[in-house]
């Protein structure tokens, strides 16, 4: 019987890994509620290896789409792996519409998230060293008197987990966590950067509606940030609208003289339009600003194209002579 | 000669839309794309393009090797960046793969068959 307990202890230290965190209310920052459950969640229990499909469609429905983990599967799912990968939920989210946002690797952003009433897809390792188990599951609340963590997880829908416990799955699970977003949105410990990653990420998915209204909204969270400015003009130049991507760009410039990129694509604007003259100037001043960073070789493609067509169709070089009618 | 040319059309179709799945570009060919100019705000250097369209190429392959749809492929790719497809080429094979928390319990019970053989624990004892 010791003995059987004996390894019961070093199994569960096994499992549980050596990441020791703190009981939930030592971490807790003081503004959190003492508890948190979003009881609305829905639940949708998961089929075999089917985790992620389940856990998006969690978190999609949530956030106010209709989708089930059925018709995720094919976007998601990769038999060969049996499982999902969380790019690949990161794609699937995109292709519904919402804007899909890495948390920054703290417990306080995925409460933040919590008390914003959105519930946060997370990765667990309920393995450990060589023998990884991975599985996705939805945070939905927790409770820092009783110390768990409560989650909407594989055929459960509701599971209680002692915190350091899933604190410390969630750590082995590389602490990746999702929050899918209604575009225009954004995280109350958002950083610029890896929101405008985010927004970005739609742009490349072609949802440009989505993209504008999540650029629009880093505009007014972030007044002096050029990048929505940039992701701005870059969604009017796509849809044809000049005038609207050159006012864009402008107010990128305005916010970071030095920004070589914005200049670039104002560049490529005018050389659209067909001022060639000063598509130049701006080319030339990109060039020089983008010098040593890594925009460097796309604004050398960029002005070498410009100066090829500023060749291409260079004034008439014989001056007055008159020819033949 | 019938199924010949089906087989033929078919061929076609299929490399058109391989094709296809490379041309992501923005509406002018030269604009730094939102995503690149955020990497390079960052710090990180960007992918070449060329890069990227290869990188496509592979991820299709090794999606269809895995076992997914041929017809999903296309649709999964264009939800993300060229910078992730890259990332997804490197990492199909190895990036964590959520799928089964039951799976836990099988392993347990090899944990528990390893230790017993390394006779770390003795709990399957012949009485």
């Amino acid at each position: 019987m010791t003995r059987l307990r004996l390894a019961g202890a070093a199994l569960a230290a096994l499992l549980a890994g050596c990441a020791a965190s703190p009981p939930l209310k030592d971490g807790l920052p003081a503004s959190a509620p003492r508890s948190i459950e979003l009881a609305a969640t829905p639940f949708f229990p998961q089929e075999d290896f089917q985790c992620g499909p389940a856990a998006l469609a969690t978190l999609l429905v949530a956030s106010g789409v209709e989708v089930t983990p059925e018709a995720l599967a094919p976007e998601v799912f990769i038999p060969g792996r049996e499982g999902s990968l969380s790019l690949e939920l990161i794609g699937a989210a995109r292709r519904h519409g919402r804007l899909p946002y890495v948390l920054a690797s703290t417990a306080e952003e995925m409460i933040a998230e919590l008390e914003s009433g959105r519930p946060v897809l997370v990765l667990q390792n309920l393995g450990a060293g060589p023998l990884p188990v991975w599985h996705y599951a939805v945070l939905i609340g927790y409770d820092a008197e009783r110390n768990v963590a409560v989650l909407r997880s594989g055929r459960e829908e509701r599971v209680e987990m002692k915190w350091q416990r899933f604190a410390g799955s969630w750590h082995r699970g590389r602490r990746f966590a999702l929050t899918t977003l209604q575009p225009g949105v954004i995280p109350r410990h958002a950083e610029p950067g890896r929101f405008m990653e985010a927004a970005a990420g739609l742009e490349a998915a072609g949802q440009r509606r989505a993209a504008a209204e999540a650029y629009d909204a880093a505009i007014v969270r972030w007044p002096g940030e050029p990048l929505p400015w940039l992701g701005r003009g870059n969604l009017a130049l796509a849809e044809g609208n000049r005038a609207a991507a050159a006012d864009a760009y402008l107010r990128a410039i305005e916010l970071a003289p030095h920004d070589a990129a914005a200049r670039n694509n104002l560049a490529e604007l005018l050389l659209d339009a067909g001022c060639l003259d000063e598509s130049r100037r701006q080319v030339e001043r990109a060039s020089a600003l983008a010098a040593g960073s890594a925009l460097e070789s796309s604004v050398a493609d960029s002005r070498a194209r410009i100066e090829a067509t500023a060749k291409a169709v260079a004034r008439c070089q014989f001056g007055d002579r008159a020819w033949p009618d | 000669m019938r199924i010949e040319s089906f087989r033929r059309a078919c061929v076609a179709l299929v490399s058109l839309s391989m094709i296809s799945l490379g041309m992501q570009a923005p509406a002018i060919a030269g604009v730094v794309s939102t995503g690149e100019a955020v990497s390079a705000a960052r710090g990180e250097s960007p992918r070449a393009v060329v890069d990227a369209t290869i990188a496509r190429a592979d991820v299709q392959g090794k999606l269809a090797e895995l076992g997914v749809d041929a017809a999903a492929i296309e649709g999964r790719l264009a939800a993300l960046s060229d910078e992730e497809i890259a990332k997804l080429a490197e990492q199909i094979e190895s990036a964590p793969a959520g799928g089964d928390a039951l799976a836990v319990i099988g392993i347990v019970f090899v944990v528990l068959i390893i230790l017993e053989l390394v006779g770390v624990i003795d709990i399957f004892k012949k009485t």
